[in-house]
């Protein structure tokens, strides 16, 4: 198995090259901007790039998009600082395999190759945790819901209408509703009339 | 610019005033042409020295005036022959072969010539009758030049002239009205074309008119201006005339100045050396009548015989016989029984039939001056009768009455007409005065109107220019935002990563703080700048700033962004900060249940809107305050972007409104 990778921190570059053959693979090619990423990328069509995003020339998300484009085989890692959804929306777009946080690589890296290796994807973790809200709430830790759903839960606790709530929230009735529905299937609420307002009051800490 | 103004200022003034000045001189209506050209022939028929001093003067205007005749230049003609009629009418020059030549052309030729042109025929007919005493015929041709409408200044000259001599006429025969009429409309010929001379004639006209109502007082006055029109012109001639004129005046009004003004202008006659003879005869007549009555026969005698060769060269029928007078008084003085009385006897009824009643007086005088010298009381009495009625013919008084009428009416009329003539000019003034004032109000508009706009021109810059350095020095600080965020999360994150590797023991718990410094340093870095914020795009920028505010601050925050266009990135940016900014005042300060992000393209315009339902404020008093940053933030860099911005806000909530034009 071919593998490329490429990171304009020689240290990093060194250290990522070091790990991977440590795993029992053979890298390739390495290299430390995105320009020469790309050319040996079709020059030698490995099966896994390892690549980093910052990089001069053209950044990771660049060279992902264009083998994308050009319908090349190598499958992509995203090796990574950016610990942000929406770079990691942006690069699902061009159709990566793996996004893993360099912070959490040696913890990570192996597995993620295994599983890219085998035609799977392999997100990090740590970028998921950053999902997750942990901060304070009228409820109990509710990590399942969105803030969006817990505001619509204070809202019923509060005895309002779904369109007083729609009003007070900027949104429509329709969206309340929706969002009710949601509440109900990830709280496992009984399909009983008024069971998510019973609940919602009881579980209500004002 | 303002010299431009001034000299606007002054060409306006310049012309009004030029237009003032056209206005005041509207008394004159026509103006003395400059002759053409004439040929040789015709300018020596001008000259009054060729006349005079020439004896083949006549010979050469015949051929002349045939040669055009022949050639049917009938107005060239008329021309040349109203020079001569001219000359010789003044030195009552009548042969029969010129007068043949007149009237053939009066009756052949005058209909081919324009009429105003050919006037002059009934002015030397007129005159011609005039020195035949036959007064009624003189007046009816003088009348029918008078009949013309002048076009020009010859035309009216003449016209001006046959007045003139038609007021004499009347005068002469005693009717002063109507002589007072004529000389009234032959000064205003005159003044219509601003002739001295006839100006002149008319002066002495009036002194005649007012000598023969007894108005001794303005008689003397109008002979005066007489002579001083004279001296205007400079016509030697003329101003004897005047003279002479003056002491008719003084003679009829019995005053002895007459003694001392005779002596003076004969002697001021005789230093002169001028040889026309008929002031010769007046004066030397009147110095005679002076040496008679002083007793001076021998001096008398020598003047008398002096004068004999120059009546006969002028040969008037009317001269002549006062020349006899002159001799019977003088004769008369050395004789008193001298009778020979039979010419003027003789003489005396045509006069009077002529109602030559001047003449006729001066004959009664001769008589009564005889009856007197012989003491025969009787004659003289009845002669004396005679006389009075002669003078009550001159101006009976009746006329007197009229006259003084006439006179106030004529003087009515005339400052009448120089009131209204003020009025004009003050209304001309008043309308020039008026139209410089709105002339001057108007540049002075205009000065204010461009001054202003200059001004706004100028504000408009400095406003565009202070803008333009808004925007600059928020593209520098993002600029440095976003060196700082890359430095720290690219150097800083990768030096911590590597300090994590070199541990070579690794525990639980350094990892944890390394992580958590690289943590730290993201959030840093994030809050500095929007991570890749040129990749990622604004619209998604956007929703990754309201997860993350819904994450950290607990707080419902919805976006709706419709956004396909690709603006400049830094424009982009400063929308990204804008809302930023809102987002935070509203969790900070505006106790909402939630916030909503509208981004909405139009055809020419984005529509940005961030609104809460929060608990309002006093939009007016916060932007006065210092603790409205936050919203100086969000418009200034509104403005930066060439978008206005919009701030609402009541109890119910705040809304803030953002146009950018595409």
């Amino acid at each position: 198995m071919k593998i490329l990778i490429a990171d304009d921190h020689p240290f990093t570059l060194q250290g990522t090259k070091s790990f991977i053959e440590s795993c029992g693979y053979i890298v390739n090619d390495a290299c430390s901007n995105g320009i020469s990423a790309l050319n040996l990328i079709l020059l030698h069509q490995p099966d896994i790039a390892v690549l980093d995003i910052n990089m001069p020339g053209l950044d990771g998300l660049d060279v992902a998009q264009k083998v994308q484009k050009d319908k090349i085989k190598t499958k992509i890692i995203l090796l990574t600082m950016h610990n942000e959804l929406a770079i990691f929306k942006k690069a699902t777009e061009y159709g990566i395999y793996g996004f893993i946080l360099k912070e959490h690589a040696q913890s990570e890296l192996q597995q993620c190759l295994l599983e890219v290796k085998n035609g799977n994807r392999y997100v990090s973790a740590s970028l998921h945790a950053n999902l997750v809200d942990t901060s304070c709430s009228n409820f109990k830790n509710l990590p399942e819901l969105t803030v969006t759903e817990r505001k619509i839960l204070e809202q019923i606790a509060l005895q309002k209408t779904s369109k007083q709530i729609a009003m007070l929230l900027f949104l429509s009735e329709k969206t309340v509703e929706g969002h009710r529905s949601k509440i109900i299937d990830k709280l496992s609420l009984p399909k009983e009339k008024n069971a998510l307002l019973k609940w919602a009051i009881q579980n209500y800490k004002s | 610019m303002n010299k431009i103004f001034l000299r606007l200022i002054c060409i306006g003034v310049a012309f009004l005033i030029f237009n003032c000045g056209n206005k005041n001189d509207n008394s004159v209506v026509f103006v003395k042409e400059v002759p053409i050209k004439e040929d040789a022939t015709k300018i020596y028929l001008h000259k009054a020295a060729n006349y005079k001093n020439n004896k083949k003067y006549l010979s050469v205007f015949y051929k002349y005036y045939n040669q055009l005749l022949a050639a049917k230049k009938y107005t060239e003609a008329a021309e040349v022959l109203e020079i001569a009629c001219i000359y010789l009418a003044d030195s009552y020059d009548f042969n029969s072969t010129f007068m043949a030549a007149v009237k053939n052309f009066d009756l052949l030729y005058r209909k081919k010539a324009p009429m105003l042109k050919t006037t002059f025929i009934d002015a030397y007919l007129a005159n011609y009758y005039f020195d035949k005493s036959d007064l009624k015929s003189a007046a009816a041709y003088f009348t029918k030049v008078t009949l013309n409408e002048p076009n020009d200044y010859n035309s009216c000259y003449n016209i001006g002239r046959a007045y003139y001599d038609l007021s004499y006429i009347h005068y002469i025969t005693g009717k002063q009205n109507l002589s007072l009429i004529a000389n009234q409309k032959a000064f205003e010929y005159f003044t219509k074309i601003n002739n001295p001379k006839g100006l002149a004639f008319v002066y002495s006209n009036y002194a005649n008119i007012y000598t023969a109502i007894g108005d001794k007082k303005r008689a003397v006055k109008n002979a005066d201006l007489a002579i001083k029109m004279y001296k205007i012109i400079d016509n030697t001639y003329n101003v004897y005339i005047g003279l002479i004129n003056k002491i008719a005046i003084y003679d009829y009004m019995n005053d002895n100045q007459k003694i001392v003004l005779i002596d003076s202008t004969f002697n001021a006659f005789i230093n002169s050396k001028q040889e026309e003879k008929i002031l010769k005869l007046k004066i030397y007549e009147y110095k005679i009548e002076n040496l008679v009555r002083t007793n001076n026969l021998i001096e008398a005698k020598k003047l008398i015989d002096e004068l004999q060769p120059v009546v006969q060269q002028i040969n008037s029928d009317d001269l002549t016989n006062e020349y006899k007078i002159v001799i019977a008084q003088y004769e008369i003085k050395k004789n008193a029984n001298y009778s020979d009385f039979a010419d003027i006897k003789k003489a005396l009824p045509t006069l009077i039939i002529n109602q030559q009643y001047e003449k006729v007086n001066m004959f009664y005088g001769v008589l009564q001056f005889s009856a007197l010298q012989n003491n025969d009381y009787k004659t003289a009495y009845t002669i004396e009768k005679q006389k009075r009625i002669i003078t009550d013919s001159i101006a009976d008084i009746s006329t007197r009455e009229k006259i003084v009428e006439l006179d106030a009416i004529y003087e009515t009329q005339k400052k009448q007409q120089q009131i209204a003539l003020q009025k004009t000019a003050i209304l001309n003034k008043n309308t020039t005065i008026a139209l410089l004032a709105s002339l001057f109000l108007g540049l002075l508009l205009l000065v204010i109107v461009l001054i202003t706009r200059q001004k706004q021109k100028k504000l408009k810059l400095e406003k565009q220019s202070a803008q333009l350095y808004t925007k600059q020095l928020l593209e520098k600080t993002e600029e440095e935002r976003k060196r700082i965020a890359s430095d720290l999360h690219d150097s800083v994150s990768h030096e911590l990563l590597s300090l994590k590797n070199l541990f070579q023991e690794k525990t639980e718990i350094t990892n944890n703080k390394i992580d958590a410094i690289i943590n730290d340093i993201r959030i840093i870095s994030r809050n500095l700048h929007p991570i890749m914020f040129d990749k990622i795009g604004l619209k998604e920028s956007i929703i990754q700033m309201v997860d993350r505010t819904q994450l950290v601050n607990n707080f419902m925050v919805s976006a709706d962004i419709e956004y396909q266009t690709v603006m400049l990135s830094t424009t982009e940016l400063q929308i990204y900060r804008i809302i930023q900014e809102a987002l935070s005042n509203i969790i900070k300060y505006a106790n909402a249940h939630a916030a909503k992000i509208t981004i909405l393209e139009e055809k020419k315009t984005l529509f940005i809107e961030v609104k809460d339902n929060g608990t309002g404020f006093n939009v007016a008093e916060m932007l006065t305050g210092n603790k409205a940053f936050g919203l100086h933030n969000i418009i200034e860099r509104s403005r930066a972007i060439g978008g206005e911005s919009k701030i609402i806000s009541d109890e119910n909530g705040t809304t803030i409104s953002i146009e950018i034009p595409l």
